[in-house]
Protein backbone atom coordinates (compact mmCIF):
# COMPACT_ATOMS: atom_id res chain seq x y z
CA UNK A 1 0.00 0.00 0.00
CA UNK A 2 3.07 2.23 1.15
CA UNK A 3 4.03 1.48 -2.54
CA UNK A 4 0.48 2.41 -4.44
CA UNK A 5 0.83 5.66 -2.40
CA UNK A 6 4.20 6.36 -3.62
CA UNK A 7 3.29 5.81 -7.36
CA UNK A 8 0.44 7.77 -7.02
CA UNK A 9 2.06 10.90 -5.67
CA UNK A 10 5.43 9.93 -8.10
CA UNK A 11 2.58 9.87 -10.96
CA UNK A 12 1.79 13.63 -10.22
CA UNK A 13 5.17 14.56 -8.92
CA UNK A 14 6.56 13.44 -12.61
CA UNK A 15 3.10 14.68 -14.23
CA UNK A 16 3.80 17.60 -13.88
CA UNK A 17 7.35 18.24 -14.45
CA UNK A 18 6.14 17.04 -17.75
CA UNK A 19 3.94 18.82 -19.32
CA UNK A 20 1.32 20.52 -16.55
CA UNK A 21 4.03 22.11 -15.11
CA UNK A 22 1.68 23.70 -11.62
CA UNK A 23 5.24 24.13 -10.18
CA UNK A 24 6.39 26.69 -11.93
CA UNK A 25 3.25 28.59 -11.71
CA UNK A 26 3.33 28.29 -8.01
CA UNK A 27 6.43 29.53 -7.95
CA UNK A 28 6.44 32.21 -9.83
CA UNK A 29 2.88 32.99 -8.48
CA UNK A 30 4.66 33.27 -5.05
CA UNK A 31 7.51 35.77 -6.55
CA UNK A 32 4.16 37.94 -7.74
CA UNK A 33 2.62 37.87 -3.94
CA UNK A 34 5.91 39.17 -2.91
CA UNK A 35 5.90 41.74 -5.25
CA UNK A 36 1.93 42.72 -4.50
CA UNK A 37 3.13 42.70 -0.49
CA UNK A 38 6.33 45.17 -1.16
CA UNK A 39 4.66 47.49 -3.24
CA UNK A 40 1.26 47.95 -0.99
CA UNK A 41 3.51 47.76 2.48
CA UNK A 42 7.10 49.30 1.48
CA UNK A 43 8.51 47.72 4.50
CA UNK A 44 11.88 49.12 5.89
CA UNK A 45 14.81 47.35 7.07
CA UNK A 46 12.57 47.10 10.43
CA UNK A 47 9.61 46.17 9.47
CA UNK A 48 11.16 43.47 7.41
CA UNK A 49 11.98 41.42 9.21
CA UNK A 50 9.11 42.10 11.92
CA UNK A 51 6.96 41.34 8.49
CA UNK A 52 8.75 38.19 7.49
CA UNK A 53 6.49 35.24 9.66
CA UNK A 54 3.33 36.70 8.29
CA UNK A 55 4.62 37.36 4.16
CA UNK A 56 5.84 33.63 4.06
CA UNK A 57 2.43 32.21 5.56
CA UNK A 58 0.43 34.16 3.38
CA UNK A 59 2.34 34.12 0.31
CA UNK A 60 2.09 30.12 1.73
CA UNK A 61 -1.22 30.03 1.54
CA UNK A 62 -1.92 31.97 -1.49
CA UNK A 63 0.19 29.52 -4.08
CA UNK A 64 -0.92 26.45 -2.19
CA UNK A 65 -4.64 27.38 -2.71
CA UNK A 66 -3.46 27.77 -6.64
CA UNK A 67 -2.05 25.04 -6.35
CA UNK A 68 -4.59 22.82 -5.05
CA UNK A 69 -6.76 24.19 -7.66
CA UNK A 70 -5.28 21.69 -10.07
CA UNK A 71 -5.10 18.68 -8.01
CA UNK A 72 -7.73 16.49 -9.48
CA UNK A 73 -7.58 18.41 -12.97
CA UNK A 74 -5.83 15.90 -15.18
CA UNK A 75 -8.17 13.50 -13.34
CA UNK A 76 -11.11 15.62 -14.25
CA UNK A 77 -10.28 16.22 -17.66
CA UNK A 78 -9.25 12.94 -18.57
CA UNK A 79 -12.50 10.88 -17.11
CA UNK A 80 -9.29 9.17 -15.04
CA UNK A 81 -10.81 9.68 -11.46
CA UNK A 82 -13.19 6.47 -11.83
CA UNK A 83 -10.06 5.08 -12.91
CA UNK A 84 -8.53 5.60 -10.24
CA UNK A 85 -11.55 4.85 -7.86
CA UNK A 86 -11.33 1.06 -9.70
CA UNK A 87 -7.80 0.62 -8.24
CA UNK A 88 -8.03 -2.41 -5.39
CA UNK A 89 -7.15 0.36 -2.81
CA UNK A 90 -8.46 1.80 0.25
CA UNK A 91 -9.93 5.16 -0.87
CA UNK A 92 -7.58 6.78 2.60
CA UNK A 93 -4.65 5.27 0.34
CA UNK A 94 -5.97 7.29 -2.75
CA UNK A 95 -6.05 10.24 -0.59
CA UNK A 96 -2.31 10.10 1.23
CA UNK A 97 -1.19 9.60 -2.40
CA UNK A 98 -3.06 12.78 -4.01
CA UNK A 99 -1.37 14.27 -0.44
CA UNK A 100 1.83 13.34 -0.84
CA UNK A 101 1.88 14.32 -4.77
CA UNK A 102 0.84 17.77 -3.91
CA UNK A 103 3.06 17.71 -0.81
CA UNK A 104 6.35 17.66 -2.53
CA UNK A 105 5.18 20.08 -5.04
CA UNK A 106 4.30 22.73 -2.15
CA UNK A 107 7.48 21.70 -0.34
CA UNK A 108 9.66 22.54 -3.42
CA UNK A 109 8.46 25.68 -3.79
CA UNK A 110 8.57 26.62 -0.63
CA UNK A 111 11.99 25.71 -0.69
CA UNK A 112 13.09 28.27 -2.71
CA UNK A 113 10.35 30.60 -1.42
CA UNK A 114 12.31 30.97 2.07
CA UNK A 115 15.13 32.27 0.27
CA UNK A 116 13.88 34.30 -2.16
CA UNK A 117 12.03 36.19 0.39
CA UNK A 118 15.07 36.78 2.72
CA UNK A 119 16.40 38.15 -0.32
CA UNK A 120 13.81 40.23 -1.58
CA UNK A 121 12.92 42.18 1.91
CA UNK A 122 16.64 41.98 2.49
CA UNK A 123 16.24 40.51 5.57
CA UNK A 124 19.30 38.68 7.27
CA UNK A 125 18.07 36.20 9.37
CA UNK A 126 19.61 33.17 7.37
CA UNK A 127 20.92 31.50 10.96
CA UNK A 128 17.20 30.94 11.72
CA UNK A 129 16.46 29.38 7.97
CA UNK A 130 16.52 25.83 8.97
CA UNK A 131 13.97 26.27 11.55
CA UNK A 132 11.81 28.56 9.40
CA UNK A 133 11.74 25.67 6.76
CA UNK A 134 11.13 23.22 9.27
CA UNK A 135 7.77 24.97 10.62
CA UNK A 136 6.71 26.02 6.65
CA UNK A 137 6.82 21.84 6.09
CA UNK A 138 5.03 21.30 9.44
CA UNK A 139 2.39 24.12 8.25
CA UNK A 140 2.32 22.85 4.67
CA UNK A 141 1.65 19.43 6.12
CA UNK A 142 -1.97 20.04 7.92
CA UNK A 143 -2.22 22.63 5.06
CA UNK A 144 -2.73 20.10 2.06
CA UNK A 145 -3.84 17.31 3.82
CA UNK A 146 -7.21 20.21 4.20
CA UNK A 147 -6.63 21.37 0.86
CA UNK A 148 -6.60 18.24 -1.19
CA UNK A 149 -9.93 17.37 0.94
CA UNK A 150 -11.62 20.56 0.22
CA UNK A 151 -10.39 20.05 -3.32
CA UNK A 152 -12.06 16.85 -4.09
CA UNK A 153 -15.09 18.32 -2.40
CA UNK A 154 -15.61 21.11 -4.58
CA UNK A 155 -14.34 19.24 -7.37
CA UNK A 156 -17.52 19.00 -9.22
CA UNK A 157 -18.56 22.32 -8.06
CA UNK A 158 -19.32 25.55 -10.41
CA UNK A 159 -16.61 28.02 -9.58
CA UNK A 160 -14.48 25.73 -7.87
CA UNK A 161 -11.68 27.69 -7.15
CA UNK A 162 -13.20 30.81 -5.58
CA UNK A 163 -14.91 28.27 -3.45
CA UNK A 164 -12.20 26.48 -2.62
CA UNK A 165 -10.51 29.70 -1.34
CA UNK A 166 -13.74 30.70 0.11
CA UNK A 167 -13.48 27.10 2.26
CA UNK A 168 -10.16 26.97 3.04
CA UNK A 169 -9.10 29.86 4.57
CA UNK A 170 -11.57 29.89 7.66
CA UNK A 171 -11.10 26.49 8.44
CA UNK A 172 -7.03 27.40 8.67
CA UNK A 173 -7.03 30.10 10.49
CA UNK A 174 -5.50 28.49 13.50
CA UNK A 175 -2.94 27.03 11.25
CA UNK A 176 -2.11 30.65 9.81
CA UNK A 177 -2.09 31.91 13.78
CA UNK A 178 0.09 29.79 14.96
CA UNK A 179 2.63 29.44 12.15
CA UNK A 180 2.97 32.96 12.26
CA UNK A 181 3.56 33.03 16.10
CA UNK A 182 5.37 30.14 16.29
CA UNK A 183 8.03 31.91 12.90
CA UNK A 184 8.01 35.31 15.31
CA UNK A 185 8.97 33.05 18.20
CA UNK A 186 11.84 31.77 15.79
CA UNK A 187 12.97 35.45 14.60
CA UNK A 188 12.81 37.15 17.92
CA UNK A 189 14.58 34.62 20.41
CA UNK A 190 15.80 31.90 18.18
CA UNK A 191 14.10 28.88 19.90
CA UNK A 192 11.45 26.37 18.47
CA UNK A 193 9.28 25.03 21.23
CA UNK A 194 6.22 26.53 23.07
CA UNK A 195 2.16 26.34 22.68
CA UNK A 196 2.01 27.48 19.08
CA UNK A 197 4.39 24.75 17.66
CA UNK A 198 2.31 22.08 19.87
CA UNK A 199 -0.56 23.77 18.13
CA UNK A 200 0.84 23.38 14.82
CA UNK A 201 1.65 19.46 15.62
CA UNK A 202 -2.14 19.06 16.88
CA UNK A 203 -3.48 20.74 13.58
CA UNK A 204 -1.37 18.25 11.53
CA UNK A 205 -2.56 15.26 13.45
CA UNK A 206 -6.23 16.13 13.30
CA UNK A 207 -5.96 16.65 9.42
CA UNK A 208 -4.26 13.55 8.63
CA UNK A 209 -6.21 11.67 10.66
CA UNK A 210 -9.83 13.62 9.28
CA UNK A 211 -9.17 13.73 6.21
CA UNK A 212 -8.57 10.27 4.61
CA UNK A 213 -12.01 9.67 6.19
CA UNK A 214 -14.31 12.85 4.91
CA UNK A 215 -12.41 12.04 1.13
CA UNK A 216 -13.63 8.42 1.61
CA UNK A 217 -17.20 9.86 2.21
CA UNK A 218 -16.71 12.09 -1.03
CA UNK A 219 -15.48 10.11 -3.53
CA UNK A 220 -18.04 7.10 -2.63
CA UNK A 221 -20.77 6.68 -5.80
CA UNK B 1 -47.32 17.89 5.05
CA UNK B 2 -50.37 19.68 5.99
CA UNK B 3 -49.84 19.21 9.12
CA UNK B 4 -46.20 20.39 9.74
CA UNK B 5 -47.65 23.60 7.64
CA UNK B 6 -50.36 24.19 10.89
CA UNK B 7 -47.71 23.53 13.42
CA UNK B 8 -45.44 25.67 11.81
CA UNK B 9 -47.78 28.41 11.79
CA UNK B 10 -48.57 27.72 15.06
CA UNK B 11 -45.01 27.46 16.07
CA UNK B 12 -44.71 31.23 14.45
CA UNK B 13 -46.99 33.33 15.89
CA UNK B 14 -46.03 31.57 19.48
CA UNK B 15 -42.51 32.89 18.60
CA UNK B 16 -44.44 36.63 17.37
CA UNK B 17 -45.52 36.32 21.25
CA UNK B 18 -42.36 35.00 23.14
CA UNK B 19 -40.85 37.95 20.86
CA UNK B 20 -43.12 40.17 21.74
CA UNK B 21 -42.80 39.49 25.49
CA UNK B 22 -39.68 39.56 26.06
CA UNK B 23 -39.48 42.98 23.70
CA UNK B 24 -41.33 44.44 26.82
CA UNK B 25 -39.92 42.70 29.35
CA UNK B 26 -36.04 44.22 27.79
CA UNK B 27 -37.69 47.53 27.67
CA UNK B 28 -39.19 47.17 31.60
CA UNK B 29 -35.85 46.23 32.81
CA UNK B 30 -33.98 48.79 34.33
CA UNK B 31 -31.20 50.55 33.07
CA UNK B 32 -27.35 49.19 33.68
CA UNK B 33 -25.33 51.58 36.24
CA UNK B 34 -22.32 51.76 34.15
CA UNK B 35 -23.61 50.96 30.32
CA UNK B 36 -27.58 52.80 30.89
CA UNK B 37 -29.49 52.18 28.19
CA UNK B 38 -26.87 50.30 25.73
CA UNK B 39 -26.72 47.48 27.91
CA UNK B 40 -30.42 46.66 26.05
CA UNK B 41 -28.36 45.93 22.52
CA UNK B 42 -26.83 42.44 25.00
CA UNK B 43 -30.59 41.32 25.02
CA UNK B 44 -30.30 41.09 21.44
CA UNK B 45 -26.65 40.48 21.04
CA UNK B 46 -26.55 37.31 23.42
CA UNK B 47 -29.27 34.93 22.52
CA UNK B 48 -27.85 35.35 19.00
CA UNK B 49 -24.60 34.60 19.51
CA UNK B 50 -26.54 31.26 21.55
CA UNK B 51 -28.14 30.59 18.44
CA UNK B 52 -25.70 31.22 16.32
CA UNK B 53 -23.69 28.12 17.65
CA UNK B 54 -26.70 26.01 18.29
CA UNK B 55 -27.61 26.38 14.77
CA UNK B 56 -24.11 24.72 14.05
CA UNK B 57 -24.32 22.23 16.92
CA UNK B 58 -27.93 21.22 15.18
CA UNK B 59 -25.99 21.31 11.44
CA UNK B 60 -23.88 19.13 12.85
CA UNK B 61 -26.04 16.60 14.00
CA UNK B 62 -28.15 16.70 10.60
CA UNK B 63 -24.70 16.32 8.80
CA UNK B 64 -23.91 13.13 11.03
CA UNK B 65 -27.33 11.66 10.65
CA UNK B 66 -27.28 12.08 6.88
CA UNK B 67 -23.81 10.54 6.36
CA UNK B 68 -24.92 7.70 8.59
CA UNK B 69 -28.82 6.83 7.17
CA UNK B 70 -28.75 8.62 3.87
CA UNK B 71 -31.89 10.28 4.88
CA UNK B 72 -33.30 13.03 2.57
CA UNK B 73 -34.93 15.20 5.45
CA UNK B 74 -31.43 15.44 7.12
CA UNK B 75 -29.82 16.84 3.77
CA UNK B 76 -32.97 19.01 3.53
CA UNK B 77 -32.45 20.13 7.57
CA UNK B 78 -28.94 20.54 6.49
CA UNK B 79 -29.64 22.73 3.87
CA UNK B 80 -32.33 24.87 5.70
CA UNK B 81 -30.12 25.27 8.58
CA UNK B 82 -27.17 26.91 7.25
CA UNK B 83 -28.27 30.34 6.56
CA UNK B 84 -30.61 30.51 9.99
CA UNK B 85 -27.08 29.96 11.38
CA UNK B 86 -25.75 32.54 9.23
CA UNK B 87 -28.29 34.94 9.93
CA UNK B 88 -27.82 34.85 13.19
CA UNK B 89 -24.29 35.24 13.02
CA UNK B 90 -24.68 37.94 11.29
CA UNK B 91 -27.07 39.73 13.54
CA UNK B 92 -24.45 38.99 16.38
CA UNK B 93 -21.48 40.68 14.86
CA UNK B 94 -23.83 43.50 14.17
CA UNK B 95 -25.17 44.14 17.40
CA UNK B 96 -21.96 43.73 18.98
CA UNK B 97 -20.80 46.33 16.86
CA UNK B 98 -23.58 48.27 17.96
CA UNK B 99 -22.57 48.02 21.23
CA UNK B 100 -19.30 47.98 21.12
CA UNK B 101 -18.53 51.38 19.71
CA UNK B 102 -20.13 53.41 23.09
CA UNK B 103 -18.80 50.70 25.23
CA UNK B 104 -15.40 50.06 23.97
CA UNK B 105 -15.62 52.75 22.00
CA UNK B 106 -14.53 51.07 19.01
CA UNK B 107 -16.84 48.75 16.21
CA UNK B 108 -14.62 46.33 16.17
CA UNK B 109 -11.43 44.70 18.08
CA UNK B 110 -9.61 41.25 16.91
CA UNK B 111 -10.89 39.88 19.81
CA UNK B 112 -11.11 36.21 20.68
CA UNK B 113 -14.70 35.83 20.22
CA UNK B 114 -15.57 38.46 17.41
CA UNK B 115 -12.91 36.65 15.42
CA UNK B 116 -14.03 33.02 16.26
CA UNK B 117 -17.52 34.43 15.25
CA UNK B 118 -16.41 35.90 11.90
CA UNK B 119 -14.95 32.50 11.13
CA UNK B 120 -18.36 30.68 12.12
CA UNK B 121 -20.55 33.42 9.90
CA UNK B 122 -17.66 32.97 6.77
CA UNK B 123 -17.73 28.95 7.41
CA UNK B 124 -21.69 29.50 7.36
CA UNK B 125 -21.45 31.22 3.66
CA UNK B 126 -19.41 28.56 2.38
CA UNK B 127 -21.32 25.58 3.33
CA UNK B 128 -24.14 27.69 1.82
CA UNK B 129 -22.18 28.60 -1.38
CA UNK B 130 -20.92 24.88 -1.57
CA UNK B 131 -24.77 23.49 -1.35
CA UNK B 132 -25.19 25.71 -4.10
CA UNK B 133 -22.19 25.11 -6.11
CA UNK B 134 -22.83 21.34 -6.88
CA UNK B 135 -25.41 20.45 -9.08
CA UNK B 136 -25.54 16.82 -8.46
CA UNK B 137 -28.15 16.05 -5.61
CA UNK B 138 -26.10 13.57 -3.88
CA UNK B 139 -22.80 14.27 -4.35
CA UNK B 140 -23.83 17.95 -3.43
CA UNK B 141 -25.14 16.69 -0.30
CA UNK B 142 -22.07 14.12 0.93
CA UNK B 143 -19.98 16.99 0.50
CA UNK B 144 -21.96 19.84 2.17
CA UNK B 145 -22.36 16.75 5.49
CA UNK B 146 -18.62 16.70 5.50
CA UNK B 147 -17.92 20.23 4.95
CA UNK B 148 -20.27 20.67 8.18
CA UNK B 149 -18.54 18.00 10.23
CA UNK B 150 -14.80 19.63 9.54
CA UNK B 151 -16.08 22.92 10.18
CA UNK B 152 -17.19 20.81 13.74
CA UNK B 153 -14.08 19.85 14.49
CA UNK B 154 -12.27 22.87 13.70
CA UNK B 155 -14.44 25.40 15.51
CA UNK B 156 -13.04 24.53 18.85
CA UNK B 157 -9.29 24.48 17.49
CA UNK B 158 -10.36 27.80 15.70
CA UNK B 159 -11.84 29.23 18.92
CA UNK B 160 -8.82 28.09 21.17
CA UNK B 161 -6.33 29.64 18.81
CA UNK B 162 -7.58 32.93 19.38
CA UNK B 163 -7.79 32.48 22.76
CA UNK B 164 -4.42 32.19 23.53
CA UNK B 165 -4.07 34.39 20.42
CA UNK B 166 -5.95 37.68 22.43
CA UNK B 167 -8.53 38.59 24.62
CA UNK B 168 -10.24 41.37 25.35
CA UNK B 169 -14.18 40.46 25.64
CA UNK B 170 -15.36 40.00 28.91
CA UNK B 171 -15.78 37.15 30.54
CA UNK B 172 -19.61 35.45 29.65
CA UNK B 173 -22.33 36.70 31.93
CA UNK B 174 -24.93 33.70 32.60
CA UNK B 175 -24.97 30.08 32.51
CA UNK B 176 -21.10 29.93 33.76
CA UNK B 177 -21.21 26.50 35.70
CA UNK B 178 -20.85 28.62 38.94
CA UNK B 179 -23.80 29.58 40.76
CA UNK B 180 -24.37 33.59 41.17
CA UNK B 181 -24.31 34.70 37.36
CA UNK B 182 -22.12 37.54 36.74
CA UNK B 183 -24.89 39.86 35.50
CA UNK B 184 -27.10 41.46 38.22
CA UNK B 185 -30.81 39.90 39.31
CA UNK B 186 -33.63 42.45 37.71
CA UNK B 187 -31.49 42.23 34.20
CA UNK B 188 -31.66 38.51 34.09
CA UNK B 189 -35.35 37.16 33.12
CA UNK B 190 -35.50 39.11 29.86
CA UNK B 191 -32.63 37.47 28.58
CA UNK B 192 -33.75 34.43 29.59
CA UNK B 193 -37.21 35.10 27.64
CA UNK B 194 -35.26 36.73 24.88
CA UNK B 195 -33.37 33.29 24.51
CA UNK B 196 -36.31 31.18 24.53
CA UNK B 197 -37.96 33.86 22.01
CA UNK B 198 -35.22 33.45 20.40
CA UNK B 199 -34.77 29.62 20.19
CA UNK B 200 -37.83 29.84 19.07
CA UNK B 201 -37.73 31.62 16.08
CA UNK B 202 -34.91 29.51 15.08
CA UNK B 203 -36.88 26.40 14.70
CA UNK B 204 -39.62 28.39 13.15
CA UNK B 205 -37.45 29.89 10.61
CA UNK B 206 -35.69 26.62 9.82
CA UNK B 207 -38.89 24.76 9.40
CA UNK B 208 -40.26 27.72 7.02
CA UNK B 209 -36.89 26.79 4.86
CA UNK B 210 -37.57 23.37 4.88
CA UNK B 211 -41.12 23.66 3.28
CA UNK B 212 -39.36 25.71 0.29
CA UNK B 213 -36.53 23.20 -0.13
CA UNK B 214 -38.84 20.60 -0.44
CA UNK B 215 -41.73 22.73 -2.92
CA UNK B 216 -38.13 23.78 -4.75
CA UNK B 217 -37.12 19.85 -5.31
CA UNK B 218 -40.37 18.62 -6.16
CA UNK B 219 -40.63 21.35 -8.82
CA UNK B 220 -37.80 20.77 -9.70
CA UNK B 221 -38.26 16.96 -10.36
CA UNK B 222 -41.41 18.19 -12.31
CA UNK B 223 -39.43 20.22 -14.40
CA UNK B 224 -36.91 17.04 -15.67
CA UNK B 225 -40.04 14.64 -16.08
CA UNK B 226 -41.30 17.66 -18.30
CA UNK B 227 -38.50 18.27 -20.57
CA UNK B 228 -37.68 14.72 -20.45
CA UNK B 229 -41.51 13.81 -22.26
CA UNK B 230 -41.24 16.51 -24.39
CA UNK B 231 -37.69 15.92 -25.75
Amino acid sequence: MLRAIYRLAWKDVMGDFRHRSTFSSMLFFSLAVLLVFQAAFEPDHQEAQRLVPGLLWSTVLFTTIMGLGRVFQSEEENGAFEGLLLAPLPRGALFFGKWLGNLVLSLLVMGMLVPLTLILFNVNIWSHVPMLMFLLFLGTMGLTALGVLLAAMTQTARSRETLLALLLLPLVAPLLIAGVQAMAEVIANGNLNGPWLNLLLIFDAIYLALAPWGFGWLVEE
Amino acid sequence: MQRLIAFNRWLGWLTLGLLAAALWLVFDAPMDYQQGNSVRILYIHVPSAKMALFVYLALTVFSVWFLWKKSETADILTEAAAPVGAAFAMVTLASGSLWGKPMWGTWWAWDARLTSMLVLLILYVGIIALRNGIDDPIKGARATAVLCILGAVDLPIIHFSVVWWRTLHQPPSFSKASASPAISGPLLPPLIWMSIAFTFLGAYLIILKTREIRARRTLDTIEAERTFTHA
